[in-house]
């Protein structure tokens, strides 16, 4: 069994190489997959590589995006690969940070930058973290509150402009100081000319609450994952000017995080955590799998929200609520053959560097060196080949954001120095 | 004269039936108010919701309730569980951070009581942490316990101690100094004087002290629970708070209401017990 899974690792090396060009085979291939995949790929029950802990205890937050911890441990996933996923449904974002570092949860479904913050010692008490892949892309929003549409604001440009010529104070709310909400929504606010620090005041509050301060007047704008962006056009009570694909299409999104403490611990639990995941990222990215899925984690167990408010963006079909109905082509995704889970290093940099723009780390950091030690690339390829997933070649990607600006890893440095709007 | 004693009669079966009449209506007075207090406060709960689409009425969360205390005890992994377990989990939070409260909040009082030193040497460290919001002392509790469970019961604990200490504290200081006389006189041991003298008269305030603090220990706990989650009534209420299922949430408040006034209606039955 264990020479059967070294020929098909070694398959895997070997086709890696090209797997752009058979990315398509691919597809195809663990499309017919599917569940039924055998176990030839148990790599965990040979000697060594068992799993240190059978039973790994996986936080998560209740939204959309928690939909491959949870599938991967409801639908079986982790079994194959001899663990068992317990998700565990966590307060908040501080919450969890707290229960990773103490301990109490192994790994978790978590924002991309708290990870890093708190390797920085910047929203927490300062940890040596891991990110062990990505969980998802894109799925997030930037909801505005129906009292500024009422004032003639439907877009970036007529915030600005409404912003200017009547000073007040603006709220907006996000839901974790280094979390990827707030940076979505800085970013997004500084390519529409207003300047989140000064401008605006920006606080930190539950999704619930964004809600319910939005429906008395309160709130004017926040940015948040689904369900909640979906759940104030429901409520008529706000409109989604923004979706964080439109700030950077197939952006890094949320994580599965640990400690690096836990990581050195137990490197085969992770890896076969990883690599169940990973099975159930692909299960979930079949278009067949989807409306199941929102079934699914609509439960009370899980995301214990109405099953039709998670259902539309959850299959890409967005709805602004002033008007405008499309066919998301970069809705939340979970595979997209393995590119949605490979840590890249230049994902977590770009963190950094909107931590530094915006003033929550006052020097530059060793961008390159930080990300290298918390994207644990080495393991995630380990536990790709176990699930046959294709890794890319490189660990950078370009991307241009929403200010055309281009994002590539290569000068994080200035990079972060190159914008105008900043703290 | 004749008139008179035929009124007499009648003066007495007056008197009785007024007297009948008094009587119920004394019974009327004591169930009428409350009765008509909380039939206001359904009209008034009523008239709300009908205002507000989004705030349901009695009607409709007396039907949420209906269903789900229809199957309070139900298991569907330790992400759903009925509101029974909840509840039963909380209880047993507070029991255990109150117990240690009072196993160390009753002994602290006595001697705080008895000795005016050590009693100056406390009263500023208490003075300065008892007015301290409960949940502000969650993180240090996460900090110190490194779990999220022993620091919610550190809350019960810390937020508890208080009205246990001052209130025995208080109890022995009002003890007649009479009695220590004689005691002092019959040349009486410390614990003797401890025992006989002293814990009786103070048990009036002693279970005082322990009725303010389970109301306290059971606010804190829902609170303190909304925090760190995992299974209990406070955690519930904010997953459906995340739902925004205002039903449930009303239901909640109402269950959590109904138990602290459960938990301290025991004590005080407990309190007539000793008092007399």
């Amino acid at each position: 069994m264990s020479e059967d899974s070294k020929s098909v690792a070694e398959t895997l090396v070997s086709n890696r190489r090209d797997f752009i060009k058979n990315s398509a085979f691919f597809s195809a291939a663990t499309l017919a997959g599917g569940v039924g995949m055998t176990v030839s790929s148990g790599a965990w029950a040979a000697g060594s590589d068992k799993p240190e802990k059978t039973q790994v205890k996986v936080g998560f937050i209740p939204l959309t995006d928690c939909a491959s911890i949870v599938v991967a441990a409801a639908m079986g996933f982790d079994k194959k690969y001899g663990i068992e996923i317990i998700p565990s449904k966590e307060a908040s974002w501080a919450g969890v940070r707290d229960k990773l570092v103490n301990g109490e949860l192994d790994a978790s479904h978590v924002l991309y930058g708290l990870i890093y913050g708190v390797q920085l010692g910047i929203g927490g008490i300062k940890n040596d973290m891991a990110v062990l892949m990505g969980l998802n892309n894109n799925g997030q929003g930037i909801t505005l509150s129906r009292q500024l549409l009422d004032q003639g604001v439907k877009d970036g440009p007529s915030l600005a402009k409404h912003i200017k010529a009547n000073p007040r104070e603006y709220t907006f709310a996000n839901t974790f100081p280094t979390g990827t909400h707030a940076m979505w929504l800085n970013y997004w606010l500084a390519s529409q000319g207003v300047n989140p620090i000064k401008d605006v005041k920006n606080i930190v509050v539950p999704p619930p609450q964004m809600v319910a301060n939005m429906r008395v007047g309160n709130m004017d704008g926040y940015c948040v994952g689904e369900p909640w962006n979906a759940r104030a056009i429901a409520d008529n009570i706000g409109f989604s000017v923004a979706t964080s694909q439109d700030v950077w299409a197939d952006h890094p999104e949320k994580v599965l995080g640990a400690t690096a403490a836990w990581v050195k611990e137990n490197p085969n639990t992770a890896r076969a955590l990883i690599a169940a995941v990973l099975d159930a990222s692909r299960w979930i990215d079949n278009p067949k799998n989807r409306p199941l899925v929102a079934k699914l984690i609509s439960d009370k167990s899980y995301v214990n929200a109405p099953e039709a408010v998670i259902a539309g963006r959850f299959l890409g079909q967005y709805d602004d609520g002033i008007g405008r109905k499309w066919q998301d082509k970069h809705s939340m995704a979970f595979f997209r053959d393995g590119q949605t889970n490979f840590p890249y290093l230049s994902d977590g940099m770009w963190f950094l560097t909107q931590h530094k723009r915006w003033g929550l780390l006052s020097t530059d950091p060793d961008y390159l060196g930080v990300a290298k030690q918390i994207n644990q690339i080495d393991l995630y390829k380990q536990a790709a080949a176990m699930a046959r997933v294709p890794v890319p070649k490189q660990v950078m990607r370009s991307s241009k954001l929403i200010d055309g600006k281009v994002w590539d890893g290569k000068d994080p440095k200035a990079y972060a120095a190159s914008f105008a709007i900043r703290a | 004269m004749l008139k008179f004693s035929a009124a007499l009669p009648a003066n007495i079966a007056a008197e009785s039936i007024r007297m009948r009449r008094r009587k119920l209506q004394a019974h009327a007075m004591q169930v009428l108010p409350p009765l008509l207090g909380v039939l206001l406060f359904l009209l008034a709960w009523q008239m709300l919701a009908g205002f507000r689409s989004d705030l349901p009425g009695p009607g409709a969360t007396w039907d949420a309730a209906l269903t789900l205390f229809a199957d309070p005890f139900y298991e569907n992994g330790p992400n759903d569980m009925g509101i029974g377990w909840n509840v039963l989990h909380s209880l047993a939070r507070v029991g255990l951070g109150f117990g240690m409260a009072a196993v160390v909040g009753i002994p602290l009082g006595f001697i705080v009581g008895r000795s005016a030193f050590i009693s100056g040497m406390l009263s500023p460290i208490m003075g300065l942490l008892r007015p301290v919001s409960p949940l502000a002392w969650l993180p240090i509790g996460l900090l110190v316990f490194q779990k999220a469970e022993p620091a919610s019961i550190w809350v019960i604990f810390i937020s508890s101690i208080w009205p246990m200490i001052l209130n025995t504290a208080a109890g022995v200081r009002q003890v007649p100094q009479d009695y220590l006389n004689v005691a002092r006189v019959l040349n009486l041991s410390e614990w003797k004087v401890l025992t006989t003298i002293l814990f009786p008269a103070v048990l009036p305030y002693l279970l005082t002290g322990v009725r303010l603090a389970i109301g306290v220990a059971w606010l804190v706990i829902v609170a303190a629970e909304m925090l760190t989650g995992g299974t209990g009534l406070g955690f519930w209420v904010w997953d459906e708070w995340n739902n925004l299922n205002v039903a449930h949430i009303l239901i909640a408040i109402f269950v959590v209401g109904l138990i602290g006034l459960l938990l301290e209606q025991t004590l005080v039955l407990l309190a007539r017990r000793f008092e007399y």
